[in-house]
């Protein structure tokens, strides 16, 4: 795809996430802590991120639960649109760690870095009107207190989408109004 | 839509007879899944000392942030009058409980400013790591539900 409005096109590299509280170590983990960390596909190697939100096994299993089914359920919002909502609220929240990795999502799921590399810019000027009604809808579902109107709405759905979509849209922001609220605060990203 | 309203449903102010709630239903793993999460942090089966009065409280707190009543009607107060203040959004005396509330404030509305330093101040404030991490789920949970709540009275009113 070519670049839009001469924005350099940016490559982000994956970061690296370390808690600030000590996680719960394989060889101390109660049973329901081993169950709860087996949620995750990545099961050879439990990330610390996971080890740490396994001190508090039940919420972590629901979380997860509602996480996956938010960004990975069929049909509805294209999954690079949710990704969208997901880095737009990543970045308000000022998760660097969250942002990076939809970021990266996003350019592999759509085949291009020009949404992102558009964001990154600061240029918002750059980006396709249905990315444009994504982006105020989302950065203004994530203030507190959340501040979409039916205005953002009307754009949503003259861009195109739904009202099912719309109701995907407001999930995958809103479950990275908690996911940012983990992942920043419980530890830094190098 | 004949099924019972859930919690989501009164969050976001919608009746019974909402068309809003054939679309919600659309999503079932959406819908079960909010309330498992909600059962999960408010009155989960094993507390980590952390009662669900508490709970309750500091939930509410956060709740006051969305500047929206039917929301807060969804968070009563906790039956302890020592977490009055917690849940009302005050100043709160009690060392413990005011760590825990400025986190709970700086959470709900910059978290973009948490560092090391805030989890510090709770582990000083006599807080295990675990009931920290119950804590920062707790909070964020009703960022969450804030913002499905105020996504769906929105898209309700434009159908």
């Amino acid at each position: 795809m070519s670049t839009r409005s001469g924005i350099p096109q940016i490559t982000l590299k994956a970061l690296k996430w370390e808690p600030h509280l000590p996680p719960v170590e394989m060889e101390d983990a109660t049973p329901r802590q081993l169950a709860a960390m087996k949620v995750t596909p990545s099961a050879k190697k439990v990330s610390p991120y996971v080890r740490t939100l396994a001190h508090d096994p039940d919420s972590y299993v629901a979380r997860t639960e509602l996480f996956n089914a938010i960004m990975y359920v069929k049909e509805g919002l294209p999954r690079e649109d949710r990704e969208m909502g997901a880095l737009v609220a990543s970045i308000a929240n000022g998760c660097r760690y969250c942002a990076n990795v939809h970021a990266r999502q996003h350019a592999k799921l759509s085949g291009s870095s020009a949404m992102v590399s558009a964001l990154y810019a600061a240029r918002p000027d750059a980006l396709s009107d249905r990315e444009s009604a994504i982006l105020a809808f989302s950065k203004a579902l994530t203030t507190t207190p959340p501040s979409a109107d039916a205005e953002h709405v009307e754009t949503l759905r003259q861009a195109g989408l739904d009202t099912k979509e719309i109701i995907d849209l407001i999930h995958a922001v809103a479950i990275f109004g908690w996911a940012n609220r983990l992942m920043h605060p419980l530890g830094h990203s190098t | 839509m004949t099924q019972k309203l859930d919690a989501m449903d009164r969050a976001a102010g919608l009746s019974a007879d909402s068309p809003l709630r054939s679309f919600r239903a659309f999503r079932p793993e959406f819908v079960e899944g909010s309330e498992a999460c909600r059962l999960a942090v408010l009155t989960p089966e094993d507390d980590l000392g952390l009662s669900q009065d508490l709970r309750a409280a500091i939930a509410r707190r956060v709740a006051l942030g969305a500047n929206n009543s039917t929301f807060l009607a969804e968070y009563p107060m906790p039956e302890n009058p020592d977490f009055s203040d917690l849940a009302t959004g005050k100043p709160v005396t009690d060392p413990a409980l005011a760590a825990l509330a400025s986190h709970a404030d700086m959470i709900a509305a910059t978290p973009a400013k948490a560092s090391a330093a805030h989890l510090a101040a709770l582990q000083s404030a006599g807080y295990s790591v675990p009931q920290i991490i119950a804590l920062s789920e707790l909070l964020a949970y009703v960022c969450f539900q804030m913002r499905v709540a105020h996504g769906l009275r929105l898209l309700e009113g434009t159908l």
